[in-house]
């Protein structure tokens, strides 16, 4: 499909998008797809939050609400947490910035899309009154393989074909990474948006199997009359629980670590100074990818596992904030003696890493075994994760959508928008799930449609719905920002915020053969992060 | 009566106020300079147009905040760990239920000394209101520590005593357990905290604590046996 090629985006008619092997149009795919299934899973969410609002059944109901927590946690987590960013960005950015034509295995590449196409159509396709599904995105057994749940299959296949879109991505973004940098990149001048999208990758390559085979299991069980998950002939519903959170919880590193890569890049640029400890936070990133896979168990400290498998992961979970603390300190001390620009992707990754140091801070309960034991299932946690994955991911993909806007448009990103949307996000956000954390801290259990009219739950409840309406805002003014900067931006200079990066180097829009017939030439002491000249945005 | 309201939410409660002190000093540690950074190092045009270039790494300050955390958090959890203990090591005196999540209530069975069940409580599923009859209360006396042995018939379920800040899952196939001490009589929420269906949301009970005496009393008084198996029945 060589002539396919020479089209860039903005002419490429139907056929073009279907067969394009291009990265940059598969990157511009994934995020597309992944951006409307976050707008459709952030409505459940409103749906959920009315619901929530006062006791009683009012807009839902509980079967339905059901349907919606599905939708909105396995949406939100694996269409628009790892998919819209590692398969958008990750495509778009990866041979850009290691200074390559396109990735290792271009028409793998389309595969990993067109699997991940297949797995939204199944997931549009619970939609449809008769096929909701209501066992949560963790799928549970017994109760994910009890007719009560609804059509499992749905969950299976969709979690199939995500897999193989997980590992054809993994095994092309490992394989570009290692064989097909420019001459003059080497391992310590990528940038740390390559390095955390690698370690997720590896992540990924190592875990998915192992969620493939739980809900494998778990549609044999529905299905084929096996018994992995049923005690009454012999199985053991634990043993899913921990093969499912052996990938599941690493999962949530896939999520957060490549957005850790986009605070990095925009908080460089816009303090004009290099990263604060650039080796200490490849190590953290590493660190990071290694322990996830030995703490699954506090994700089941109250499930029934002996209590020594407990305390040792209540240890081992401490530790991750030790990498992660390293990173946190490590872009503060960026900020020191930087010449800051507060654009909108500067505020975006700040408000990210606010958000996850909240989230950070309120993880450590989670951690400790002792505290956990009250909180757990609780929406203390819902508010924790929301504020780790749900906001400090979202503002750092919002964040590096107006960062790297000008290279895959041509056009700016609105900035009065960016700056609205920034300041709606963030306050929403924070109104909404602290409430959801002090409402979770004094008892309210998780996945709640109706609760008891106890008067402190529902005023907290009520001050978290007036937080989610100025959150739902603040998306709706970004996305209203992304129509007005495609159709009306103003034009983009090839390099607008004068990054060294090498990503900037070529043309606005990103040019469809890349950098040309023959690798970029870098300067022999090139650094993603050595900031010069003063700027002039 | 005893000062404590109910175990082990006491231990819980201060440990707790442990991590908020903790939580409080990183957040200022970390977020105070963060946002003075902010406003100092400001660009200014013809004053502060770049960053400070050399200031790119420093390997005692990155040893620092590997260190100091790793420290802080190995204290952290050793201190879980040993409050984990007291959560889980249940008092040599307690008293025993055998209680049984199922879709969607709990069935709680009293026993004797010698193991046998002498009365048997039933949450009815009632998916509209939060108001239990009074013979659906699970009534235990208050100051005595109760042990509560969980399993269930059908999906996972999780028993929560709100009072106590103390859940375990009732998972089929095992016998989990978790024990609390209430000291103040009352009434008390009992949540289920893993999701298990429609349900899930009403799966809930009423704890009645009362002085031990009126305990002895309730235990000993009638009871409707006959009419429970076919309400469980009706809900599975």
């Amino acid at each position: 499909m060589r002539e396919a090629v020479a089209v860039p985006w903005f002419s490429a008619g139907i056929k073009e998008w279907v067969f394009t092997t291009d990265h940059k149009k598969i990157g511009i795919l994934y995020f597309t797809t992944g951006l409307i299934a976050f707008i459709i899973a952030g409505i459940f969410g409103m749906l959920i939050r009315f619901e929530q609002n006062a006791p009683g059944f009012q807009v839902v109901s509980p079967n339905f609400y059901n349907y919606l927590l599905t939708g909105h946690g396995a949406v939100m987590l694996l269409w628009w947490a790892i998919a819209a960013h590692i398969g958008g960005f990750g495509n778009f950015l990866l041979p850009l910035m290691i200074g390559a034509r396109d990735v290792a295995f271009p028409r793998l590449n389309a595969l990993s899309y067109w699997a991940f196409f297949g797995a939204t159509v199944i997931v549009l396709l619970t939609l449809i009154p008769g096929n909701h599904i209501k066992m949560m995105w963790t799928g549970y057994p017994p109760y994910a393989a009890h007719p009560d749940a609804g059509v499992t299959a749905y969950y299976v296949f969709a979690i199939h074909l995500l897999g193989v879109s997980s590992i054809a991505t993994a095994v092309n973004f490992i394989t570009t990474y290692i064989r097909m940098r420019a001459p003059g990149i080497g391992f310590w001048n990528t940038n740390l948006y390559v390095h955390s999208l690698i370690a997720a990758n590896v992540i990924q390559l190592i875990g998915v199997p192992s969620l493939a085979g739980a809900v494998t299991m778990l549609f044999l069980d529905r299905y084929l009359g096996t018994n992995f998950f049923n005690p009454n002939l012999g199985g053991d519903p634990l043993l899913y629980q921990n093969v499912f959170w052996f990938y599941s919880h690493p999962a949530v590193y896939v999520m957060i670590i490549p957005i850790f890569g986009f605070y990095s890049e925009i908080l460089s640029t816009f303090s004009r100074k290099p990263i604060f400890g650039y080796k200490s936070m490849v190590f953290a990133i590493w660190g990071i990818a290694v322990i996830s896979f030995i703490v699954w168990i506090h994700h089941m400290f109250t499930s029934g596992v002996p209590d020594w498998a407990r305390v040792l992961m209540s240890y081992t979970t401490v530790l991750v904030a030790v990498p992660t603390g390293v990173k946190i300190f490590n872009w503060v001390a960026t900020l020191h003696g930087g010449a800051i620009i507060l654009r909108s992707p500067m505020l975006y990754a700040l408000g990210g890493i606010f958000m996850f140091l909240i989230g950070g801070l309120t993880g450590i309960p989670n951690a400790m075994v002792a505290i956990d034991l009250g909180v757990h299932d609780s929406l203390f946690v819902v508010g924790h994760f929301h504020y780790v994955l749900g906001m400090a991911l979202t503002l750092g993909i919002f964040g590096a959508v107006i960062f790297w806007f000008p290279k895959v448009v041509g056009k700016m990103y609105p900035e009065n928008f960016g700056k609205i949307s920034f300041w709606l996000v963030f306050i929403g956000a924070n109104i909404f799930y602290f409430t959801q954390m002090i409402v979770g801290f004094i008892g309210m259990p998780r996945r709640y449609p109706d609760y008891p009219p106890i008067p402190e739950w529902v005023t907290l409840n009520q001050i978290s719905t007036v937080g989610a309406l100025i959150l739902g805002l603040g998306v709706l003014v970004f996305l209203i920002g992304i129509i007005k900067g495609l159709t009306s931006g103003e034009e983009a200079n090839d390099n607008p915020w004068q990054s060294p990066s090498l990503e900037w180097r070529v043309k606005s829009p990103a040019p469809v053969d890349n950098f040309g017939e023959k690798p970029p030439q870098v300067e022999p002491d090139y650094h993603p992060y050595k900031y010069g000249a003063p700027p002039t945005f | 009566m005893d000062q404590v309201f109910a175990y082990p939410a006491k231990w819980w409660n201060e440990a707790v106020v442990v991590w908020l002190v903790v939580a409080v000093v990183i957040y200022a540690v970390t977020a105070v300079p963060g946002l003075y950074f902010i406003m100092k190092y400001r660009f200014r045009p013809g004053e502060r147009e770049v960053g400070d270039h050399e200031k790119h790494g420093h390997w005692g300050l990155e040893a620092l905040w590997t260190i100091v955390p790793t420290i802080v958090v190995l204290v952290l959890a050793t201190y879980s760990f040993a409050v984990f203990k007291k959560q889980r090591t249940v008092p040599e005196d307690a008293m025993t239920l055998k209680v049984t999540g199922f879709m969607w209530g709990w069935q709680v069975e009293y026993l004797d000394d010698k193991g046998n069940t002498v009365k048997t409580v039933v949450t009815a599923y009632n998916p509209t209101s939060y108001e239990a009859p009074e013979d659906q209360k699970i009534v235990v006396p208050a100051g005595k520590p109760i042990k509560v042995l969980l399993t269930s018939m059908d999906v996972v379920h999780a028993f929560y005593v709100m009072p106590a800040k103390i859940v375990e899952d009732a998972v089929p196939g095992r016998i989990t357990y978790l024990w609390f001490q209430i000291n103040k009589p009352g009434e008390y929420w009992v949540f289920c905290r893993e999701f298990c269906g429609t349900g899930h949301s009403h799966m809930f009970a009423k704890l009645k604590v009362v002085p031990p005496d009126q305990f002895a009393a309730w235990l000993k008084g009638e009871t409707d046996f006959a009419k429970q198996p076919d309400e469980i029945k009706e809900n599975i």
